[in-house]
């Protein structure tokens, strides 16, 4: 008797024929060890209708009354891949770029990749990651080239095959992964300056030949409206309009100076600018003091808001 | 580093300028001349394999750490001789376009083009570097082709060289910036005055 994987399509009606036995034999047939109902039979074959994946099991068909295993099935029930969904993208440029590939449908069965890439007539060599991972590495080798790239992954199953190209330039897919280790800082004496920190990213490998350009946006946590700045050749930068007192939010982004496109923005550094410690009053003489300073400023600013310094708590000075 | 540094890196910085300028010039003309070419040469995805005709035009593709290990002669030497080429290719393309605005933006980036090449040379006499000896006859020039399709092919090719130099000169002018840094030039600077 034979045993193997049997694939069939979602949905269709599927014939299992109990091997050699003639159609009028008198057979039994089990799914997962339990009995088939006689009505699922036509003669000594099973019939199986509209199957899904509640159809999947292990059938055994015995001959009766011997009870010989005439043949036994694993059904495995699944659908043919759709085309599949392929994307190059290089964050290491220009030493080396990466195509990843998905299904956007689950097919139930397994699957094989394959994928090819060229530059020009040229095939290069796609180092494939550790499976479950859908993804490939491909070194440069040669850069500035004019001719452009393709690259094809062909998905495979025992239900049919698909398969993806796409074409593009050497810079066109360049993206930097985000700058690492933001950081901001409050700078000491000044309430509305926040300094700020970052790293390029790691697998960028020629900062020297291939600068990258940033993007770094703030705002305070109680506004929504962001401020950017575009900077080059530095990886730092002092925010000088920040919110006295305010808590700030931080980001960067990094792109080649000439190509590709932005990168996606960095993890989100948080800080606070420097306050003014609250004078605390030590003697009964400078707690009177102080309470009269308050009251004179306070009558004051009826009468002459515009010429008189408002006093207020230190969180919310307005920066020169 | 002696002054001539300071006036290196300010040509290497003019240099790079240019670039970006021809680029940006290039993105308008790449896009009407193709359209003048017709199809399928304006074709989003028209991926001409590279015939042998076109690979006397100059490609700026090369091995990466060649490509970084190259002395800074080197460097601009082959700049300056792929834009020579290009340059005599581009003029041959001039007389022979029949659409007078577009022969004035070729006209116009011919001119640039030039000035990119006096640029290179102002790089490197300032660093002291012999200048490369002037092509002898253009190695290859519109007229020399059979057919038309073929001259068109090399257009084609052509400006996708173009743009390819354009970026590796970016990237070859930012390697020479790196290599003569600006504090010794602001420095030299004070002293002179």
């Amino acid at each position: 008797q034979e045993t193997h994987i049997q694939y069939e399509r979602m949905s269709t009606n599927i014939t299992l024929k109990c091997g050699t036995v003639d159609w009028d034999a008198a057979v039994t047939w089990t799914a997962n060890g339990t009995d088939i109902d006689k009505s699922q039979l036509n003669g000594s074959r099973l019939i199986l209708r509209n199957v899904d994946l509640s159809h999947n099991a292990l059938y055994s068909c015995f001959e009766v009354p011997s009870w010989q295993l005439k043949y036994q099935t694993t059904l495995k029930v699944g659908h043919p891949p759709r085309e599949p969904i392929l994307a190059c993208r290089s964050n290491s440029y220009p030493s080396s770029f990466y195509c990843s590939w998905h299904l956007t449908s689950p097919t139930y069965i397994p699957n094989s990749f394959n994928i090819s890439v060229r530059r020009g007539l040229s095939q290069l060599t796609c180092e494939r990651d550790a499976f479950p991972k859908n993804r490939c590495h491909i070194k440069y080798g040669k850069v500035f080239a004019t001719e452009r790239y393709k690259a094809t992954v062909t998905v495979t199953n025992a239900l049919g095959k698909n398969s993806t190209s796409i074409t593009f330039e050497e810079y066109s897919i360049v993206k930097p992964d985000p700058p690492e280790n933001v950081v901001a800082r409050p700078v000491p004496s000044h309430p509305c300056r926040l300094e700020v920190t970052w790293q390029n990213p790691s697998l960028w490998p020629e900062p020297e030949s291939f600068p990258l350009k940033f993007f770094l946006r703030y705002r305070p946590l109680i506004l929504d409206q962001w401020q950017h700045v575009e900077l080059m050749d530095t990886t730092s930068h002092v925010i000088t309009d920040a919110l006295a007192g305010k808590e700030h939010i931080i980001q960067v982004a990094a792109r080649d100076f000439e190509i590709g496109t932005w990168s996606d923005w960095s993890v989100a550094a948080h800080a606070t600018p420097w306050m003014e410690d609250p004078k605390h009053p030590t003697t009964n003489a400078q707690l009177a003091e102080t309470t009269t300073t308050t009251t004179t400023t306070t009558t004051t600013t009826a009468s002459t808001s515009t010429s008189t310094m408002l006093l207020h708590s230190p969180t919310t000075k307005i920066c020169e | 580093l002696n002054i001539t540094d300071s006036t290196a890196r300010k040509s290497i910085q003019k240099t790079y300028d240019l670039t970006k300028y021809l680029e940006h010039q290039l993105r308008s003309l790449a896009g009407p001349y193709l359209n003048y070419l017709g199809p399928p040469f304006n074709e989003p995805d028209f991926n001409p394999p590279r015939v042998s005709a076109t690979e006397t035009i100059p490609s700026a593709m090369m091995d990466f750490e060649l490509w970084r290990n190259l002395n800074d002669h080197l460097r601009l030497a082959e700049n300056y001789r792929a834009y020579s080429h290009l340059l005599c290719y581009l003029r041959s393309i001039d007389g022979e376009v029949a659409r007078a605005e577009l022969r004035r933006s070729l006209n116009h980036f011919c001119s640039s083009l030039q000035g990119l090449i006096i640029s290179i040379a102002g790089v490197m006499s300032s660093l002291g570097y012999p200048l490369p000896p002037q092509l002898g006859n253009p190695t290859r020039t519109r007229a020399g082709v059979p057919n038309d399709f073929l001259k068109k092919m090399d257009d084609f090719w052509l400006l996708k060289e173009l743009q390819s130099w354009l970026w590796r000169s970016a990237k070859d002018f930012i390697r020479l910036k790196k290599k003569i840094p600006p504090f010794v030039a602001i420095r030299l600077d004070a002293q002179r005055f």
